[in-house]
């Protein structure tokens, strides 16, 4: 089992695929752990990508510092497993509170990097996002790792998905009470108490970008997704259709896809973001469908983008 | 080594292993409760200082819980252990602080921590095992007011007050972590437990073909409280 020492710490990390290979390095959401990429690994592994995937500081087999835990050292952590890899396409993808870690490896190292995929992402924490934020905070506080998951599960998932995973819901809360610490998790949610917004900084990630936003995430949500898309300079947003929070684990074949397919057109030169927006296919190898031109992609309703408003010109007509 | 107490003797966790967690859980709970019992002064100033009060009070139901919830055996082992427990619980003031009494707080909320969160007594307990049992029922319980009771020590040692001695104050809590995780690990190892190979069960998710064991009851659902 590899181990990774940064700054006193040991971080637990696992290695599949081709040694040789592209990279990807996988970066975990906040109640993740290595173990839960697996589908999602495997479909990459099988497109001949090596696969990195490792436990955060505060998370799974890797050390919890006791109090304060800081995002800074996420981002160290991620950067000195970025060294080992040695020099070849490297590819990271970071889900939820993963996604900021990698926004923020990005903006400084984005040199590094040959692709970048934030997932389910966020560079800012608006009120909706700092409420629900803290109201899961309390819920941890006040219920444990278990209420946690009670809140999380509906907020990740689609009904579809819980219903046909009904049976195994007990055993998955159990394995992720397990696997996470209330303090440690207390701790990750913590650091984002002096989170400052990323957003002025996104202009800095030179490495091309596909942002993947499921069509019916509420947790962060789709204004969320669309602030990384006008700043990021050469970026695309993908709009996974049906997806919620968590579609790494609802539909790692689907994600798998598109992140491999992202990465294969950046090698060979076809990737062109232009700040493009995309529906994602339903199924593995289907096409991507550009957003309908004249509709609002920020709207849950086909609501057509505004149009030089009548009004004003009837005005200007009137003045002139 | 096994992630879980066991193997069962008659639908129950082996009174040997019982006892060994229920002793170890006393000494440390009990001596937090000591000292808890000297700390707080008798008439409160501070937020934290109630959030520590309503901890004495926690700390004293555990102890009367684990009293009266364990099947205990005559357990030779023990003798020495508990000496060396009590010995590793004895305060030591922080130094690199203001003044002796806020060290001594410091080590005595570091202390309070290492307990609350190293020590997972319910995540020993094999998936499935069921509610009723009273030894059971008491880890669970354990553990999930751990989880409430942790809080006032997170409430000071991260407070402004302690902010201009942030680097001593995490020393102190890293070095009471060690300590406690190696004692609580030194015992479990004794009962050829290794509580860190349950990071290596297999997800659910990935779990579609394999048996499913009986509904894992939740530590925290039990014992929520209303």
């Amino acid at each position: 089992m590899p181990w990774l020492d940064c700054n006193s710490r040991r971080i637990h990390y696992e290695l599949a695929g081709p040694p040789n290979g592209p990279a990807y390095v996988l970066v975990n959401g906040l109640t993740q752990y290595v173990r839960l990429w697996q589908p999602f690994r495997d479909a990459l592994v099988a497109k001949g990508f090596q696969v990195v995937s490792y436990d955060m500081l505060g998370q799974g087999q890797s050390d919890k510092p006791s109090l304060f835990i800081h995002q800074d050292d996420q981002v160290a952590v991620l950067g000195r497993l970025i060294e080992t890899l040695g020099d070849r396409p490297i590819f990271v993808a970071g889900i939820s509170f993963g996604g900021v870690v990698a926004l923020r490896y990005a903006i400084d190292h984005g040199d590094k990097i040959t692709g970048l995929v934030p997932m389910s992402s966020f560079a800012e924490i608006p009120a909706q996002l700092f409420m629900l934020g803290n109201a899961l905070r309390t819920g941890l506080i006040l219920g444990g790792t278990s209420f946690l998951q009670d809140l999380l599960f509906p907020m990740n998932f689609s009904s579809d998905w819980l219903d046909s995973m009904r049976h195994l819901i007990d055993l998955a809360r159990h394995r992720g009470w397990l696997a996470n610490d209330v303090y440690a998790l207390q701790n990750l949610m913590e650091s984002f108490l002096e989170f400052e917004p990323l957003t002025d900084q996104l202009s800095a990630i030179r490495a091309p970008t596909m942002i993947l936003t499921g069509e019916y995430d509420f947790l962060t949500p789709r204004p969320l997704q669309e602030s990384l898309r006008a700043h990021i300079p050469d970026s695309a947003l993908v709009i996974i259709p049906r997806a919620y929070h968590a579609f790494t684990l609802e539909k790692p074949g689907l994600t798998a896809y598109l992140a491999t397919r992202f990465a294969e057109e950046v090698m060979a030169d076809r990737w062109r973001g232009k700040g493009s927006i995309w529906v994602g296919p339903e199924n593995v190898g289907g096409e991507l469908t550009p957003f309908p031109e004249g509709f609002d992609h920020m709207r849950a309703i086909p609501v057509q983008t505004s149009k030089p408003d009548r009004a004003s010109q009837q005005k200007k007509a009137t003045a002139s | 080594m096994k992630p879980f107490l066991g193997p069962l003797e008659h639908g129950r966790i082996p009174a040997l292993q019982q006892t060994r967690v229920s002793a170890f859980l006393i000494s440390a709970h009990g001596a937090l409760t000591r000292q808890l019992g000297v700390a707080i002064p008798a008439s409160l100033h501070h937020g934290w200082q109630v959030e520590l009060h309503s901890q004495y009070c926690r700390e004293m139901e555990i102890l009367s819980l684990l009293g009266r919830a364990t099947s205990w055996v005559p357990d030779p082992a023990l003798g020495f252990r508990i000496w060396q427990w009590e010995l590793a619980w004895l305060p030591r003031p922080v130094t690199g602080v203001e003044d002796r009494s806020q060290g001594v707080l410091i080590d005595l909320a570091a202390f309070g921590h290492a307990l609350h969160t190293v020590i997972r007594p319910a995540a020993l307990l094999p998936e499935g095992f069921p509610d009723e049992d009273p030894f059971a029922l008491a880890m669970r319980r354990i553990e999930f007011e751990s989880g409430r009771l942790m809080q006032a020590q997170i409430l000071f040692l991260k407070g402004p007050q302690l902010a201009p001695v942030r680097d001593v104050v995490a020393s102190a809590v890293e070095t009471r972590h060690a300590q406690v995780r190696e004692l609580w690990q030194n015992l479990l190892y004794s009962m050829e437990i290794d509580s860190s190979s349950r990071h290596t069960l297999m997800p659910a998710y990935q779990a579609r073909t394999q048996p499913v064991p009986a509904a894992a009851t939740q530590p925290g659902v039990a014992v929520r409280e209303p």
